[in-house]
């Protein structure tokens, strides 16, 4: 289920590393929104151009398949440091103590394994771009940049997961039930009352 | 031996010669060698190329518009040579420029050897405005197409407008472009012209060149029989190919273009004279645009040449 | 015979189920489902590769092509429409755009018998029009209607399940992320899966009212109709939910007045909205964190995409699509027998998961074997299965589907809309909502057998733009 896990904090060195790198994260997370309200404005710009003075934006297929890139990869370390990448609980929600953070280790192991590969394949494809040629379609705007900005947010993802995998192993040794630095498996209901809380995060207020 | 063959969209007269290679391969080594075609199942079109330098499968077709920067020296096809020849002879044209030495070594850089061109005819374009009365009319159209005649319909005015070819229709019918340009197998596929009002006959601005590409390590590991049978069964596919393309395809877009009754818009002698003028200026920047890449100008010549015969 | 070598003589059909049982596998344990499909799909491009090339060769393959995936899946235009429509959701909640219209839905609508319950069912609805999530619509609701509703003494399961109901309706009513994300995945177009989902949408909308209605007449105490608005309240409750009605021109004018693009229509519907927020005090703090929150919910959904459409290379290498499709039309029943399996098996898995990952993880294999179960490409409506031709029964499932897996959102055991509710009504536990939601559970089984009874009114509206 998506959503915002509870992560304990305390003056420990994995504790100041996890928030200070959540820190980045949080930046990149930004980066990517504001590409998405980039992607508005050019849409509307695009539209409104055509509309009123038959001037459509030159290339706005291109651009908008560039930016898809920088919007769908920035924030993947961010919404997995917030637990917001959706999986089913519904086994793992049943375990305690040390066999949940030995399962959830091997869960990391899993995803770091395959994020690995994938950076090094996404890399490559970045490469070959870069160093062959590639360009888009209308106006043979190079695609590298775009392709260059999958192994990079990878390669954040992959030290997040370091982070957890470190969180886990030191809950595993002290089997505590509240380690620090780690997304901390909740009930359905408190993921969903996290969810409904986010909506109205940061001094939203109610105007009529 | 099996070969994965990636192809897109669906089966229909522009992949009939890579279906009817692997029909006369299958057939000639009594399924020893087979090509499972696939429709859009290994790849996405625009990164066949890469597929095919990863070896993740053996054969691929692409357009070479589609990234020009891939594979810069194929795009001189593309340029608007002002000249309708026939299918047949695009095909040999194709084939003739696929084997220069320049371009050979540009599809190496993907361990990529070009067997097999996918001849289209001259590239005419559907619109839903007022019929055109003169090429000034070309000024604000919203058209999409490929390089070469865009690159001349841009210098009367025109504006080039990217949509995805799913979108075409849809796109014409709601004035996101006005006009289409395309191959007659595309205009059936879209239905550009159950929306359009005029259709151009004789624009000759050039057509895309989307040829059919091997891996070469794949190649050249083929049992010599069975590369014997690849190879030699190219002509009799393209052959099988034009003969449908042109006695099936055409006959039924210019029925459908007859039906919905649009406008046919026959370009004067003079109007020829200057969209090949303007044609002359767009294949002077092809030269000059490569020239630090490639030797640009032999490959022009050798091509141009070639429409000139 | 060494295990390796058993495994490289599996044909691939073999692979794509043992692959297939990994990932169920990793699903299970607990792994992000992006990741344990992109895991699964490289490991099965691997097992293809290495049986063909070796282990050595086959990996760099594997990890190549794995690697070309993420960004070429995600560099569509299509795709560009969910940050979007996600970006609408937020602003309009920062608009004030769902207590004006839930406002005016009481002054013009209060009157009817259970006039609450039916005022926040087309409240919902209405914010439906300009939020592609169905579990925020719930919870924006639960704040508001549910206090109100019991303020006037309705019962609190009935209040919260309405609410938890209603939200669903985001997912039917354009803009709806998951309609798009089935257009995608089945290579449909978007703007006909987006109107086809009006009219459904509308239909639940007044089915559940119909629902509230019965239930007001036939239960003691249910709650009273609120009455003693003039019409002069009543039109002037309309300024503040006109923005509403102004996406849904906008979404209607570009998508069925042939004006531009769904694209467009959606980009113009945030910017619409956008300045409404701003014009009702919205600033930084408020834009930057919708743009937090849409951009951690774009990234969450694209991971999925990219994440199962490595599988699905796989499968494309393994062909076990086709071979399942083989399968379901081998068959000795009926199709539409075959058909209502496969809807309850949907019913099933939706218990468990999430619907955006659900229809991702099965659409791929399950997709082509409805679509050949009907007669297959290019058939016509008069010679199919299910008496739709081809195109339609590829946006007539893809409706049906997404209505199902919005009703596992209101089925125990994990239906999160109850759970949202429940989240944000300390006063309503989470069996109170279920509870509640009974009878819209069996309001979405009707409306899913008039669907499947009557394609016309899934099919009408895109057949008016050419498709169908
Ligand atoms: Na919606
Ligand atoms: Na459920």
């Amino acid at each position: 289920m998506a959503g915002t896990a509870t992560i304990l904090e305390d003056d420990s060195t994995l504790s100041r590393l996890d928030r200070l790198y959540f820190r980045f994260e949080a930046l990149l997370n930004l980066v990517g929104g504001l590409a998405i309200f980039a992607l508005v404005l050019l849409a509307t710009t695009n539209v409104l151009g055509r509309f009123l003075f038959s001037l459509p934006i030159d290339g706005y297929v291109d651009w908008v398949e560039q930016a898809m890139a920088f919007i769908a990869f920035l924030g993947i370390a961010y919404t997995h440091r917030l637990g917001g990448h959706i999986r089913m609980d519904i086994v793992i929600s049943h375990l305690h103590g040390r066999l949940l953070w030995i399962s959830e280790l091997l869960s990391v192991i899993l995803m770091l394994g395959v994020t690995l590969v994938l950076i090094y394949g996404s890399y490559l494809h970045f490469w070959r771009a870069y160093d062959i040629g590639d360009s888009s379609l209308d106006i043979n705007l190079p695609t590298w940049p775009a392709k260059l900005v999958v192994p990079f947010a990878l390669t954040v993802l992959a030290l997040r997961l370091l982070l957890h995998l470190w969180g886990y192993a030191r809950a595993i040794r002290e089997g505590s039930e509240q380690p620090v630095a780690v997304p901390l498996i909740e009930s359905a209901a408190d993921v969903a009352a996290k969810e409904a809380e986010s909506v109205f995060s940061e001094g939203r207020q109610e105007r009529t | 031996t099996e070969w994965n063959v990636s192809l897109w969209g669906k089966r229909r007269a522009f992949t009939e010669n890579v279906e009817k290679l692997a029909e006369l391969v299958d057939k000639k080594t009594n399924g020893d060698f087979r090509l499972n075609i696939s429709y859009g199942g290994l790849s996405k079109s625009r990164e066949n190329l890469d597929g095919i330098s990863i070896g993740a499968f053996e054969m691929a077709q692409f357009c070479s518009f589609y990234h020009t920067a891939k594979n810069p020296t194929i795009t001189v096809t593309e340029l608007p040579f002002s000249r309708d020849v026939s299918l047949a002879r695009i095909a040999e044209i194709y084939q003739a420029v696929h084997d220069h030495p320049i371009v050979k070594k540009d599809l190496a850089r993907w361990n990529a050897t070009l067997l097999m061109p996918t001849p289209l005819p001259q590239y005419n374009i559907v619109s839903k405005t007022e019929p055109l009365q003169g090429l000034s009319d070309f000024n604000g159209l919203r058209v999409r197409g490929p390089g070469g005649i865009m690159g001349v319909l841009s210098k009367l005015g025109a504006v080039k407008t990217g949509v995805p070819f799913s979108e075409v229709r849809q796109a014409m019918d709601s004035g996101v472009i006005d006009a289409a340009s395309f191959a007659p197998h595309a205009h059936l596929a879209t239905k550009s012209y159950a929306v359009g009002k005029w259709a151009t006959t004789n624009l000759n601005l050039g057509s895309a060149n989307c040829p059919v590409v091997v891996n070469t390590d794949a190649l050249n590991a083929l049992k010599p029989a069975h590369r014997e049978v690849l190879l030699g069964s190219v002509g009799e596919a393209l052959a099988f190919y034009v003969d449908n393309y042109e006695n099936n395809t055409t006959g039924k877009y210019h029925a459908a273009i007859k039906e919905a009754g649009l406008t046919e818009i026959t370009f004067t002698p003079d109007q020829t004279a200057e969209l090949n003028d303007l044609a002359e200026s767009v294949r002077a920047e092809w030269i000059a645009k490569y020239s630090g890449e490639f030797d640009a100008q032999a490959l022009f010549d050798f091509t141009a040449g070639l429409f000139k015969q | 015979m060494s295990l390796f070598e058993t495994m490289a003589g599996m044909d691939s059909i073999e692979i794509g189920l043992w692959v297939t049982g990994a990932m169920l596998l990793f699903v299970v344990l607990g792994v992000r489902v992006a990741f344990a499909a992109a895991l699964a799909g490289f490991l099965g491009l691997l097992w293809i590769f290495s049986a063909k090339l070796g282990f050595e060769r086959g990996f760099s393959v594997a990890m190549k092509m794995a690697g070309t995936i993420p960004h070429s899946k995600v560099s569509t235009l299509a795709l560009s429409l969910i940050p979007t429509f996600i970006l609408i959701g937020f602003l309009a909640y920062h608009a004030g755009l769902t207590r004006a219209l839930f406002e005016a839905a009481k002054r013009w609508l209060g009157w009817l018998p259970g006039g609450m319950g039916v005022a926040t069912v087309f409240s919902t609805a209405g914010f439906a029009a300009v939020s592609g999530a169905s579990v925020a619509t719930s919870a924006v609701f639960a704040r508001i209607a549910v206090p109100e509703m019991l303020k006037l003494g309705y019962d609190k399961r009935f209040a919260s399940g309405v609410v938890a109901a209603g939200g669903t309706l985001a997912s039917l009513i354009p803009p709806s992320a998951i309609l798009v994300i089935y257009a995608i995945i089945v290579e449909q177009d978007v703007g006909a899966l987006l109107m086809a989902g009006f009219l459904p949408g509308a239909v639940s909308a007044v089915i559940y009212a119909a629902l509230v209605i019965l239930l007001a007449k036939t239960r003691k105490n249910f709650g009273p109709p609120v009455t003693g608005f003039s019409w002069r309240d009543r039109f002037e409750s309309l300024p503040g939910a006109l923005p509403i009605f102004v996406v849904i021109g906008i979404i209607v004018v570009f998508i069925y007045g042939g004006v531009g693009t769904p694209t467009e229509a959606g980009a113009l519907g945030a910017f619409v909205i956008l300045c409404i927020a701003l014009f009702r005090g919205a600033r930084w703090p408020q834009l930057k964190s919708s743009l937090m929150e849409t951009a951690k919910l774009s990234v969450m959904i694209f991971a999925i995409i990219w994440g199962v459409l490595l599988y699905v290379r796989f499968l494309g290498f393994a062909d076990l699509p086709g071979a399942f499709s083989d399968w379901i039309v081998g068959l000795e029943q009926s199709p539409m027998l075959t058909l209502l399996l496969i809807l309850c098996a949907y019913a099933v898995l939706g218990m468990f998961m999430d619907a955006i990952g659900m229809l991702l993880l099965t659409l791929p294999v399950v997709y082509p074997a409805v679509i050949a179960l009907n007669g297959g490409e290019g058939v016509t409506a008069a010679e199919s299965a299910f008496g739709v031709s081809e195109v339609g029964c590829s946006i007539w499932f893809g409706i049906i589907v997404v209505k199902m897996a919005e009703l596992c959102l209101i089925t125990p055991p994990i239906g999160l809309n109850c759970f949202v509710v429940a989240g944000v009504r300390p006063e309503c536990t989470v069996q109170d909502v279920f509870r509640g939601c009974m009878p819209f559970f069996v309001a979405d089984v009707v409306t899913i057998g008039v669907l499947i009874a009557a394609p016309g009114i899934v099919l009408w509206l895109p057949s008016l733009i050419g498709y169908a």
